[in-house]
C-alpha cells in the first residue's frame, strides 16, 4: 500500500467548507489529547474556554476588546497574503503605527480638540505602520530578499526603536523615572462603553475596514492584481501587471492596517507607550492565524478574530478555574493552525491510498 | 446513515459535556469566614525565580491559614492586567488580589478604584489608595553583601550584570552590589546588558555568555530564571572560573559551583501579615498601608539555599582572602561579610550601603556625605549608576 497524491483541479464550496470544519475539527481533537495527558476532562476545558469568553456580559465584552486589533490586523494579512506576500512582521507594523500616533498625540495633542487629534493619529499610525510594511516589500521586489525572514527581522528592530525611546528620549516626565511616555491628553482618548475596554468607534473601524478590504480583494482590479500575483506570478508577468507597484501598495495596506491597530490599542487602553509587549500581547502573529482560518477573506476574518480573541480570553477563566498553565493557550493556537494549514493541502491534493500490485 | 449517528453520538457526548461542566460550577458556597485571595503572576509559576518565590510565599501561608483560599494566574502581561482582575473580581469573587509584578501597578491603582469593596496589594510599587496597599522584601542590603563577595572573588576585576529593565529597584539592586564590591575591591569594574524582559531565559543566556566572552567573571542578574547561574556552571564544566548570584529564589541545584551566594526572598512572612491584617479588619484604609520588610524583618536572606549563606565549597577561599578594612581592621573577607550581616540585622541606622558619598558616572554627589539615602530616594529616584559601573544607564 502507498500513498498517492495527485493535484486537484477544482474544489467545491461544499468541499472547502467541510475541510474547514475537519481541520478545526481534528485540531480541537490534538489539543483534547493534551488536556487529557494532564488530567482534565478535554470536553470540560474545550467548554470553559467558550463559557469564559462567550458566555458571559464580562466575557463576550473582553472578547469584542481583544477582536478589535486581531480583525484589523487579520484583514490586512489576509490581503498582503492573497499575494503571496509572507508578511510576519503585523507586530512590528503595529508598534511603528503606535510610535507614530503617539507623537502626534503628545505634541500636537495639548493644543487640538478632540475631532482633530484622534482622526490625526489614526491617520500618523496608518502611515508608520505602512512606512515600516514597505521596506519588506521593496526589499523582495528590488533585491529579492525573502519577505519572511525580512519582515521577522523587522520585529525585533522596531521592538528595539520602541525600548530606545520609551527609555530615552520620551520617557513621560510624570512617572517616576520609569520607562513609559507620559498619557496621551485626554481628548487624545478614545470613549469607552462604560464598565469596559471597548470603544465603539474602534470596532466600527474594523468592520468597515475588513468589509473595504474584502470589497477591494474580490471586486476590484488591484484585488483581481493582487490575486493573480499570488495564484500564478507567470500570469501576472505576462499580463503585465505591475509587481513592484502592487505589492507596493498591498504593503502599504496591510502594515498601515496594523499601524492602525497599533493607534487603537494606544488610545483605547494603554494612554501611553511602554515596553513593546505591553502595547501588544502578540496580536501580529495570533492574526497570522486569524487571517489563515478566515480563509484570507477579510469579512470572515471579523469571524475569525472574534473566535481567536474568545480563545485568548476563555484562555484566563480555564487557568483560574481548572489551575491549567497560560501557556495552554499558545498550545491551543499552534494546533489548529498546524491542522488549518494542513488541511489546505488536502484543497489542493488528492491523497489516495493505493493498493500496489506487483 | 453512519453520520448522522455520529451526529447523534457527538451532540450526546457534549450535552454530557455540558451538564458535567454545569455540575462542577456549582459547588457548595464556602463557609463565611474564608478569604479568597487571588495572586497575579508576571512570569509561570514554575520560573524557578520571582514568580517561583511568590508561589511559594502562597503555598505557605496557605499552610499557615485554614481560612485561606488561594487562586493564580500566571504569565500575566504587564499590559494586560485589568482584564484578568476583572475576571478575578467579577467571576471568581475574591476577596483580595495580589499583584506581583511593578508593571501591574497603574493597572492595580485603577482596579482598586473600580471595585472599592476589594482590597488589592501591589509588590515593589509605590502608588497607593484606600484599598491598595503595597508591599516589597527588599533585598538591596543582601545584594551589598554579594557584592563584599564577588569583589573579593573576581580575578579579573570584571563583574557583569544582567539587568532586566531601567527602574529604580533594578538601580537601587546594582547600586547596592557595586558599592560591596567597590569596599573591598576599589579597580572591579562593573558592566551591565539590559534584556527587557523579567522572564527571558533566551535573553538572559545570550546576554551571560557575552558578559563572560568580555571577561566578567561574576554575574548577578535581574531576570526570573536560573538561567545565569546555569550559564555560569557550563563554564565551570567546561574549565573556566564564572560565578554567578542566585536571585529570589534558591538556584544553587541549577549551578553547584557556579552559585557562590545570592539573594533569597521569603514572601510568606509577607503573605500571611497582609492576610492576617485584612482578616482584622486593618486594611480599611491602605493609604499609608506599605510593607518594605527588609533585613532586619525576616523577609530576606543571604544564600544560594535557605541552609547556607555561602556555598560551602567558598567559605575557606573567603575566610582566606585578608583585608585591611578601614572600620573592622585587620579582617577577612567571610568575617567581614558576616559583620556587616549582623549590622544591618540590626537595622538601617546602624549601618546602610546607601551612605554617602556616594557619586553616580558623572561625578555628582548622589547621596551627600554621611547621610543615609532615605527610602524615597532608593525606591522612587534612583535612576543613576555609581561610579564603578562602566556601562551607562541606557536612557542617558
Amino acid at each position: 500500500m502507498t500513498i498517492r497524491v495527485t493535484p486537484r483541479e477544482e474544489t467545491t464550496q461544499g468541499f472547502r467548507t467541510l475541510v474547514l470544519v475537519g481541520s478545526l475539527f481534528a485540531g480541537l481533537i490534538a489539543v483534547g489529547i493534551v488536556f487529557a495527558v494532564r488530567g482534565v476532562n478535554p470536553l470540560l476545558a474545550v467548554w470553559s474556554i467558550f463559557r469564559g469568553s462567550f458566555g458571559s456580559a464580562y466575557g463576550i465584552k473582553e472578547t469584542i476588546t481583544k477582536a478589535v486589533p486581531l480583525i484589523l490586523i487579520g484583514s490586512g494579512l489576509a490581503l498582503a497574503y492573497r499575494a503571496k506576500f509572507w508578511n510576519i512582521g503585523a507586530e512590528s507594523q503595529l508598534l511603528l503605527g503606535a510610535v507614530f500616533a503617539t507623537w502626534v498625540g503628545l505634541t500636537w495633542g495639548p493644543h487640538l480638540p478632540g475631532w482633530l487629534i484622534i482622526p490625526l493619529m489614526f491617520i500618523a499610525g496608518f502611515i508608520g505602520g505602512a512606512l515600516w510594511g514597505t521596506i519588506p516589500a521593496i526589499l523582495k521586489i528590488r533585491f529579492g530578499i525573502n519577505e519572511v525572514i525580512s519582515t521577522l527581522m523587522l520585529n525585533y528592530v522596531a521592538a528595539e526603536i520602541v525600548k530606545y525611546l520609551v527609555v530615552g528620549p520620551w520617557k513621560g516626565e510624570t512617572k517616576f523615572g520609569y520607562p513609559y511616555t507620559d498619557d496621551l491628553p485626554d481628548q487624545a482618548i478614545l470613549r469607552l462603553l462604560p464598565l469596559s475596554r471597548i470603544s465603539p468607534a474602534l470596532v466600527v473601524l474594523a468592520v468597515v475596514l475588513a468589509l473595504v478590504l474584502t470589497y477591494i480583494i474580490f471586486r476590484t482590479r488591484f484585488g483581481y492584481e493582487i490575486r493573480v500575483i499570488g495564484e500564478s506570478p507567470e500570469a501576472a508577468r505576462y499580463a503585465g501587471i505591475d509587481f513592484f507597484k502592487t505589492l507596493l501598495i498591498t504593503m502599504v495596506i496591510s502594515g498601515g492596517i496594523a499601524g492602525i491597530a497599533g493607534v487603537g490599542e494606544l488610545s483605547a487602553i494603554h494612554h501611553n507607550l511602554s515596553y513593546p509587549e505591553t502595547i501588544s500581547a502578540g496580536y501580529g502573529f495570533t492574526a497570522i492565524i486569524v487571517a489563515w482560518l478566515g480563509k484570507l477573506n477579510p469579512a470572515f476574518v471579523i469571524l475569525s478574530g472574534l473566535f481567536f480573541a474568545g480563545i485568548i480570553v476563555g484562555g484566563d477563566a480555564i487557568q483560574m478555574t481548572l489551575g491549567l498553565p497560560a501557556v495552554t493557550v499558545s498550545v491551543f493556537n499552534g494546533f489548529l493552525l498546524v491542522f488549518l494549514i494542513a488541511g489546505d493541502y488536502l484543497l489542493y491534493h488528492r491523497v489516495k491510498l493505493v493498493r500496489e500490485h506487483a | 446513515m453512519r453520520t448522522r449517528l455520529g451526529l447523534a453520538l457527538l451532540m450526546v457526548l457534549l450535552a454530557a459535556a455540558l451538564a458535567f461542566a454545569g455540575a462542577t460550577s456549582e459547588e457548595p458556597e464556602a463557609a463565611d469566614d474564608t478569604v479568597k485571595a487571588a495572586f497575579v503572576y508576571i512570569g509561570p509559576a514554575g520560573d524557578f525565580g520571582w514568580t517561583y518565590a511568590h508561589d511559594q510565599g502562597r503555598l505557605y501561608a496557605e499552610s499557615q491559614l485554614p481560612w485561606l483560599e488561594t487562586i493564580t494566574v500566571e504569565s500575566v502581561p504587564e499590559g494586560d492586567a485589568v482584564r484578568f482582575i476583572d475576571r478575578l473580581v467579577q467571576e471568581q469573587d475574591v476577596d483580595v488580589v495580589f499583584t506581583t509584578s511593578f508593571g501591574y501597578m497603574e493597572d492595580t491603582i485603577a482596579a482598586g478604584e473600580k471595585y472599592p469593596d476589594v482590597d488589592f496589594f501591589h509588590a515593589s510599587g509605590f502608588m497607593r489608595s484606600p484599598n491598595v496597599g503595597t508591599y516589597m522584601g527588599d533585598m538591596y542590603q543582601i545584594y551589598y553583601l554579594n557584592g563584599l563577595i564577588s569583589g573579593a572573588i573576581t580575578e579579573t576585576n570584571k563583574i557583569g550584570y544582567v539587568a532586566a529593565f531601567p527602574i529604580p529597584e533594578l538601580f537601587r539592586h546594582m547600586n547596592a552590589f557595586a558599592l560591596g564590591v567597590n569596599e573591598v575591591n576599589p579597580d572591579a569594574e562593573l558592566s551591565a546588558k539590559w534584556i527587557y524582559a523579567w522572564y527571558a531565559p533566551d535573553a538572559a543566556r545570550e546576554a551571560a555568555e557575552a558578559l563572560v566572552a568580555e571577561g566578567n567573571d561574576v554575574l548577578g542578574f535581574t531576570e526570573d530564571t536560573p538561567t545565569v547561574v546555569e550559564v555560569a556552571q557550563e563554564k565551570m564544566d567546561a574549565g573556566e572560573r564564572v560565578f554567578a548570584l542566585s536571585h529570589y529564589s534558591p538556584m544553587e541545584a541549577y549551578g553547584p559551583d557556579s552559585s557562590i551566594t545570592g539573594q533569597l526572598t521569603d514572601w510568606g512572612v509577607l503573605y500571611v501579615r497582609m492576610l492576617e491584617d485584612y482578616r482584622a479588619g486593618l486594611t480599611t484604609d491602605m493609604t499609608d498601608y506599605d510593607l518594605l520588610y527588609l533585613m532586619e524583618d525576616g523577609a530576606v536572606e543571604l544564600g544560594g539555599t535557605w541552609e547556607n549563606r555561602i556555598n560551602p565549597q567558598y567559605v575557606d577561599t573567603l575566610k582566606g582572602i585578608e583585608i585591611d578594612h578601614p572600620e573592622f581592621g585587620m579582617t577577612n573577607i567571610y568575617d567581614l561579610v558576616m559583620a556587616r550581616y549582623d549590622q544591618m540585622m540590626q537595622g538601617r541606622d546602624v549601618f546602610d550601603p546607601f551612605t554617602g558619598p556616594i557619586a553616580d558616572q558623572n561625578g555628582v554627589i548622589r547621596i551627600a556625605d554621611g547621610e543615609i539615602a532615605t527610602i524615597p530616594h532608593l525606591f522612587a529616584e534612583m535612576n543613576y549608576h555609581t561610579d564603578n559601573w562602566v556601562t551607562a544607564p541606557p536612557q542617558e
